[in-house]
């Protein structure tokens, strides 16, 4: 899956979270450059984002994520 | 040795300082082993015989960390690493538990069970809660590939290095390492005059303000604990008394840990911003004790609430995702998992029921912010309408129900607790002294609400407008980080716009 194609379902799956349509994301965005984004509902994003892809990310990488963009390569990875 | 004390400022901090910055011009590693050394000296200080404590579990675990990482190393995909790391962290949790927790298990014991079983009383060595979490916090780090290759003179730097050693905040290696590897072989004026700036800061706010206030408010307690009767007022002064006191006690805590870095040419993170200027209480615990808060939530809650969405995921059921969480995804996903976590956080504040009490309030709390975080958006469609309204509202119910824990927090036995919080809801009637009252002509007046008792005038007087000068400072003024925000006194600090206080606008 192409990095675009994974951005745009990520961006669909924030935006359906916290219920805010003006979101878009990029590799370069970062977890407090989106209002609400908190620390639960990263969880909740991340488990959206397993449920979506068929994929499991590691517990220690969960933690570790910087951006979106680490977030799309580790899926990328994952997804093979 | 507490850094507010003259031992510590006059003699210990200008040797230590002294020497590192003559041995960091010759060499970063004697700086470095000095740091040890006096490190090891300022936590022998209080009971020496506690370094016999700590050298052993440092060394126990930087052997388990080096397992770790040829574990990691080696890339094996057996169990090994997980069973080295559940047992790196039962090791740590033990020592804690030893030496915190089991008088008061011992306590609960005879409670329950009805019985008088005395054991010897062991004593706490200093930092120890702030050092298990620390060196968890690592170990998982370490299994987890984040930290890639350390030293024992690293992981003894990283344990021990004592402006954060015995309150905080809690470090990540990876944020502090860096930094002691590049420290800077001149002399590094900058840094030492935001280190004293802060360290000024802190000083006063323990010194003056949290000790100051803390002469006034203490003997309500004491009444309270002595079975006294607490009025309405005079219980809420004792109530946002103690919370200011214990506020500038930590705040003035943390200003002097990140100054005292400073003198090293370390920047430690951010522990304490403005909380009592929260508008929500999952904003006040972002900005309280933010690296507790951080361990927490990376090392508990998010591993929990994880593992707990896979589930119910393998078993087809409601997830929390979406727009429309279903109550009982609510209930499993978050508020058992919060009220957990804060259950635990209440623990590791102390031993003791009324500390679990503080810290299951505040976790009901937080799952009531959460809730209403789901509801509101299907009742207010206007967002920024919403946040103009509500941003008041939010601040004041907050800062009540903070004080109200608080309460429960400062004890120091259920009764007193209990006590002031049915003065707090009026049970106890109100009343003010009678001579003061008597003076403004108000006891005829005000008699059949407000009745006049023999409490001193002149405290009650002191104790309010102690209350009243350290409530502006604390909501009002900008805080120290802000003040030096141009230096960068805390890793990576930015001022939040949505955080400046209402004078530093006016002034800016």
């Amino acid at each position: 899956m192409t990095e675009e194609k994974l951005l745009t379902i990520f961006t669909q799956i924030l935006q359906n979270l916290l219920d805010d349509q003006s979101i878009v994301l990029t590799m370069e965005t970062k977890r407090h450059d989106v209002p609400d984004w908190d620390s639960f509902n990263y969880i909740n994003f991340i488990v959206a984002v397993e449920m979506e892809l068929g994929i499991k990310f590691k517990v220690a990488d969960v933690e570790s994520f910087l951006s979106v963009g680490d977030i799309v390569d580790s899926a990328k990875l994952l997804i093979g | 040795m507490l850094f507010n004390t003259y031992e510590f400022l006059f003699v210990f901090l200008p040797v230590t300082l002294a020497v590192f910055l003559v041995l960091q011009m010759l060499s970063r590693r004697l700086a470095l082993g000095w740091l040890i050394v006096a490190s090891l000296l300022f936590y022998a200080y209080w009971r020496p015989i506690n370094v016999l404590i700590i050298l052993p579990s440092i060394l126990i675990n930087f052997l388990l960390a080096r397992v770790l990482l040829r574990l990691g190393e080696t890339n094996s995909t057996s169990n090994i690493g997980n069973i080295v790391l559940g047992a790196g962290i039962a090791f740590n949790l033990s020592i804690l538990g030893y030496f915190k927790y089991l008088n008061f298990f011992q306590t609960m014991l005879n409670d329950v069970a009805g019985t008088d079983f005395v054991m010897t009383y062991v004593i706490l060595p200093l930092g120890i809660s702030f050092i298990t979490f620390q060196i968890i916090a690592f170990l998982i780090d370490v299994h987890g590939r984040r930290i890639e290759s350390f030293t024992l003179r690293d992981f003894c730097l990283f344990v021990l290095f004592f402006p954060q050693l015995i309150a905080g905040p809690i470090v990540h290696y990876r944020e502090m390492m860096p930094q002691f590897q590049n420290i800077s072989r001149r002399l590094d004026i900058e840094g030492i005059s935001v280190g004293l700036t802060l360290l000024s800061f802190g000083l006063f706010k323990k010194v003056v303000l949290a000790d100051g206030i803390s002469m006034h408010v203490s003997p309500i307690y004491t009444l309270a604990s002595d079975g006294g009767n607490i009025s309405l007022i005079t219980a809420w002064i004792a109530a946002i008394g103690f919370t200011l006191q214990i506020y500038f006690d930590f705040s003035g805590y943390s200003d002097m840990a990140a100054g005292l870095a400073r003198f090293f040419g370390v920047r430690l993170p951010l522990n304490f911003d403005s909380p009592l200027k929260a508008k929500s209480i999952i904003d006040f615990w972002a900005r309280w004790h933010v690296t507790l808060t951080r361990f927490l939530t990376a090392y508990l809650f998010n591993p929990m609430v994880l593992w707990l969405s896979r589930r119910r995921m393998k078993k087809r059921l409601a997830g929390m995702a979406g727009r429309k969480p279903n109550v009982e995804a609510f209930f499993s996903l978050l508020a058992a998992p919060t009220i957990f976590t804060m259950f635990i956080s209440g623990l590791w504040h102390g031993a003791g029921y009324l500390f679990i009490m503080w810290g299951l309030l505040h976790g009901l709390y937080l799952t009531i912010n959460h809730a209403w975080r789901l509801i509101v958006p299907r009742l207010w469609k206007d967002k920024d309408k919403y946040h103009l309204f509500m941003a008041p509202i939010g601040f004041f119910i907050t800062f009540v129900a903070v004080v109200f824990a608080m309460v429960i927090f400062r004890g120091p036995t259920p009764d007193a607790a209990i006590e002031m919080l049915s003065g707090m809801v009026g049970l106890n009637g109100i009343s003010l002294p009678h001579n003061l009252m008597e003076p403004l002509g108000l006891v005829s007046i005000m008699e059949p609400i407000i009745h006049a008792d023999g409490s001193s005038a002149k405290e009650f007087v002191f104790a309010s407008v102690w209350v009243f000068v350290l409530t502006a400072i604390a909501l009002l003024l900008p805080n120290s980080f802000e003040l030096t925000a141009a230096y960068e006194p805390v890793i990576g600090y930015k001022i939040r716009n949505d955080h400046k206080s209402v004078l530093y606008r006016f002034l800016t």
